[in-house]
């Protein structure tokens, strides 16, 4: 069964998050690390991680609209976005009610920030890899 | 509480044949959806919604219930 262009858009977006912002952490990582805790340090970084993640989203949609014929996405392509949400936001909600607890105790804002990113990134990772069972497997 | 059990059958694929071997595509475009959505519900692998469901009987002129059957033992 060939995918649907919902279905490569799902794949796409996967990869281009997965890649930018993967390494974005990788690099923030390295930088907390050496001590550097500066929120607008990380900015540069940040802008580069999403000018990468927008270039990779526009080149894989482009090359999958050349492959086949681009279509909105349907009925169950909405279904299975919204049963993937569903069922991976309370990793975000985690996230939040980390940072709540963590401005609680006073912790530095830039670590606050990078949980906040990172659970609003596991997230989203989650859910887009959830769609793509669902596509596969069936629901 | 026992798990649900059940599930949707359906003769879309006779109903193309029928149809002089209506492609998957061709239902696709009628009832508004992606061929991959087709191949889906033709395959047992989603469960169409009701105003899919309407559509696509709508597309063969026959009941729903000729299209789609609830098994209750399937599992």
């Amino acid at each position: 069964m060939s995918a649907s262009f919902a279905e490569k858009s799902v794949w796409i977006q996967l990869l281009g998050m997965a890649v930018a912002l993967g390494l974005y952490f990788v690099v923030a990582g390295w930088m907390l690390a050496s001590g550097i805790t500066i929120l607008p340090d990380f900015a540069g970084v940040f802008v580069v991680a999403v000018v990468l993640l927008v270039a990779i989203l526009i080149g894989g949609h482009l090359v999958a609209a050349l492959m086949g014929r681009p279509e909105p996405a349907d009925v169950r392509d909405r279904e299975l976005e919204g049963r993937a949400e569903g069922r991976t936001g309370w990793i975000l909600a985690t996230g939040v009610i980390g940072a709540i607890g963590a401005l609680v105790v006073a912790v530095e804002p830039v670590w606050v920030a990078h949980l906040l990113l990172l659970s609003l990134y596991l997230s989203e990772l989650a859910r887009l890899a959830l769609q793509l069972v669902y596509y596969r497997r069936g629901m | 509480m026992e798990p649900a059990r059940g599930s949707v059958k359906n003769r879309i694929r006779q109903l193309r044949f029928e149809h002089g071997e209506m492609t998957q595509q061709a239902l696709a475009e009628r009832i508004g959806v992606s061929r991959q959505t087709v191949n889906a519900i033709e395959g047992g692998k989603y469960a169409p919604s009701l105003e899919v469901a309407f559509r696509i009987a709508l597309v063969f002129a026959v009941p729903i219930e000729a299209v789609f059957q609830f098994d209750p033992d399937a599992k």
